[in-house]
């Protein structure tokens, strides 16, 4: 049980082209078997009819022949008969003698038996004349001289048995037709041999299957076909898809790389541009104060007081490069007081109605989720700002019992509305969002009309601080 | 209030600490009676040293100044605490506030401000940096009052199924004190009973991935 349980998760953790390949292969297989299966008993079933049909048609042409025969016979020995009395020895000697000569094909010949079952004509084998057989039965033991005996008591009709072929000395299947003299108490019959018709059905029905083995290597080929078929679609797929990722992947990373450049690149120029100077004002301000002082100048405290004061705008530029680069109140205070002063500055520097809502408890979230959820408000509120057109927008944060949701909704045109050219601008920023939120396992839903944009980010239970060290879990 | 006013400071960043340190030192009415580097240290020394003051840098290793701040207050309660801060945005100040400190300033205020604000809040009044106003509590989804960190630890051990008893033995804090901060919490979110209260973090979903009261 687990290890088909593991078996099952192994098949549901195939890869995308392994999992097609699956899908397609398993029901092409089953389908593969059911038609196979089908078409060989249908096959069967309706060759099995007609070879029956063959066999009994053939019979019938045989038996027909043999009561032709007969009939020629009849014509040829019942001048005597009629004539004859019961008891006219010669009569019977004449037809004995008659029937002996007529021999036809290459076993065919006549008989006679009277009813006590003595042999009286039997041309191919002789040595059955004048011995008795009542009793004789072939060798699965079916009774010969008896039913043929019955059979001309009660006129003529046919009789089914195997018996020696003359010309090969071997047991085979014959049908005779018999017919009675009743006033001589005689059994006047011919066989003729149907085991030509026994080969030819058999041969027939050896036809059959070999045509039904010839029906299953073909769909066994076809089968393989579609199946070489199926996993090459398969594998050129997984390859496509691999190329793609790996593209995808290229392109991330040269993505992450450009960022951190221009990243680097700008917090170089800030330093450089507003820190460093400022320092530089500053140390000026203090050699300046260290010379009057040495020379005992009384506005030496004015200089320090220009240095301090330069000093102070180094600290508040040190302070806001800092919270640009990464918002300290995240990790102080959690999503919300952070969130809630990110749409405050914006409120304060777009002059857009905002609506603001959070929960009431803190730093429940592990700190890549917070920093993906501010991340994702930031990119979306600067897509607002530069893009939606919008006069008023929403910012609300809840938990659910399977997680945390951040909603932004806004009453602009919509993004699909946006200039075409910034398109692909904002088009970037759904996709950062969007795998930001994947990282976390987390779901992101973008709802785009011309009466505004909702994006909602969902973060997962699993991304939620457990309420264990929560004493530490705000430190 | 007799004699000087006995000054906590607390912040990890020595060169801080000692710049403050020795500004307040040329103040013959206040008595510096220690620095510290984390809040978990003011936390354990503070009966100790019974300060009048504790100047409490906000952003510490191990224990911040706003959890701090809790559980100085729950162990010496008439301790009068001022944030430092390099913040100066309104949602640190409400926080701080609502936290129980009793003034906030910026570290790179003038140094006389510091003063001012040691000496404001020994006279029992609130004190905020210049340009900082009491900005209102951020309004929350459900229109409630947001709880301090404290009141979030012990909410989500109440919400366990723990007794008054158990969560005071497990802070270190007195069963009285366990209490005050329940009743707080049940205010704030407007509930009335410990159930209210696990099916409210459930639902918020807080109290999941512990395994316990679901």
């Amino acid at each position: 049980m687990g290890r088909w349980m593991s078996g099952l998760r192994k098949i549901l953790t195939l890869n995308y082209g392994q999992k097609i390949f699956f899908l397609a292969t398993i029901p092409l297989l089953l389908a593969a078997v059911a038609i196979s299966a089908i078409v060989a008993n249908q096959s069967r079933e309706t060759a099995e009819r007609e070879i029956a049909l063959l066999e009994r048609q053939l019979i019938e042409a045989k038996k027909a022949e043999l009561q032709n025969y007969l009939s020629i016979t009849r014509t040829a020995f019942v001048n005597i008969y009629g004539r004859a009395l019961p008891d006219d020895e010669g009569a019977k000697l004449l037809v004995t003698q008659l029937l002996s000569a007529m021999l036809y094909g290459q076993d065919g010949y006549f008989f006679v038996y009277d009813y006590d079952g003595n042999n009286l004509v039997s041309p191919r084998q002789t040595d059955l004349i004048t011995k008795n057989w009542i009793g004789l039965t072939d060798p699965n033991g079916i009774p010969i001289v008896d039913e043929l005996i019955r059979i001309a008591k009660s006129g003529s009709g046919y009789h089914s048995y195997d018996w020696t072929k003359p010309s090969t000395g071997e047991s085979a299947r014959m049908v005779a037709f018999v017919i009675g003299l009743q006033d001589w108490r005689w059994v006047v019959g011919t066989g003729i041999f149907i085991d030509e018709v026994l080969d030819t059905v058999a041969a027939a029905r050896a036809e059959v299957e070999a045509r039904i083995q010839r029906t299953f290597i073909y769909i066994g080929g076809i089968t393989l076909a579609a199946l070489f078929l199926v996993f090459l679609s398969g594998q050129f797929i997984n390859i496509r898809e691999r190329r793609l990722a790996d593209a995808k992947l290229k392109e991330l990373t040269q993505r992450i790389f450009d960022t951190q450049e221009e990243e680097r690149g700008r917090v170089a120029r800030e330093l450089h541009d507003s820190i460093s100077q400022i320092l530089v004002g500053v140390r000026y301000a203090l050699e300046l104060a260290r010379k009057r002082l040495l020379a005992g100048d009384e506005r030496a405290g004015e200089h320090l007081e220009r240095g301090i004061d330069h000093l102070n705008g180094a600290i508040q530029e040190v302070r806001r490069i800092s919270r640009d680069l990464r918002p300290g109140i995240l990790d102080d205070l959690g999503l919300g007081p952070a969130l809630k002063g990110l749409i405050a500055e914006f409120a304060n520097r777009t002059g857009i109605e905002t609506e603001f809502e959070t929960v009431v408890f803190s730093n429940r979230l592990e700190a890549d989720a917070k920093i993906a959820l501010y991340r994702i408000a930031q990119e979306a509120l600067t897509n607002i700002e530069r893009h939606a057109d919008a006069t008023a927008v929403s910012l609300k944060v809840y938990g659910h019992s399977s997680g945390a949701t951040m909603r932004i909704a806004d009453n602009g045109r919509g993004i699909e509305r946006q200039s075409k050219d910034k398109q692909v601008d904002s088009g970037l920023g759904l996709r950062n969002m969007q795998e930001r939120m994947e990282q976390l396992n987390g779901t992101l839903l973008v709802l785009s009309t011309r009466q505004g944009t909702v994006i909602e980010a969902r973060v997962p239970l699993s991304r939620m601080l457990p309420p264990q060290g929560t004493a530490r879990a705000t430190a | 209030m007799t004699g000087a006013t006995r000054v906590l400071i607390v912040d990890d960043h020595p060169m801080v600490a000692e710049g403050i340190q020795s500004i307040l030192e040329t103040y013959s009415d206040i008595d510096v009676i220690g620095s510290l580097t984390n809040g978990q240290e003011a936390v354990d020394q503070v009966q100790n040293l019974n300060p009048d003051v504790i100047l409490l840098d906000l952003n510490m290793p191990v224990l911040n100044g706003l959890s701090a701040t809790e559980i100085i207050l729950e162990r010496l309660p008439q301790t009068r605490i001022v944030i430092l801060s390099m913040h100066d945005s309104s949602e640190y100040i409400s926080t701080a506030l609502s936290h129980g400190a009793l003034g906030y300033i910026l570290k790179d205020v003038p140094t006389e401000e510091i003063k001012t604000a040691i000496d404001t809040v020994m006279q029992g009044s609130r004190y905020l940096c210049t340009g900082a106003t009491e900005s209102l509590s951020p309004k929350t989804q459900d229109g409630r009052e947001p709880l301090t960190s404290r009141e979030q630890t012990i909410l989500l051990e109440l919400a366990q199924g723990k007794s008054n008893k158990e969560v005071a033995a497990n802070l270190d804090i007195s069963v009285r004190t366990v209490e005050t901060h329940r009743k707080n919490i049940k205010r704030k979110l407007g509930i009335s009973s410990t159930a209210g209260l696990t099916r409210y973090a459930m639902e918020h979903g807080v109290l999941q991935g512990t395994g316990v009261g679901l």
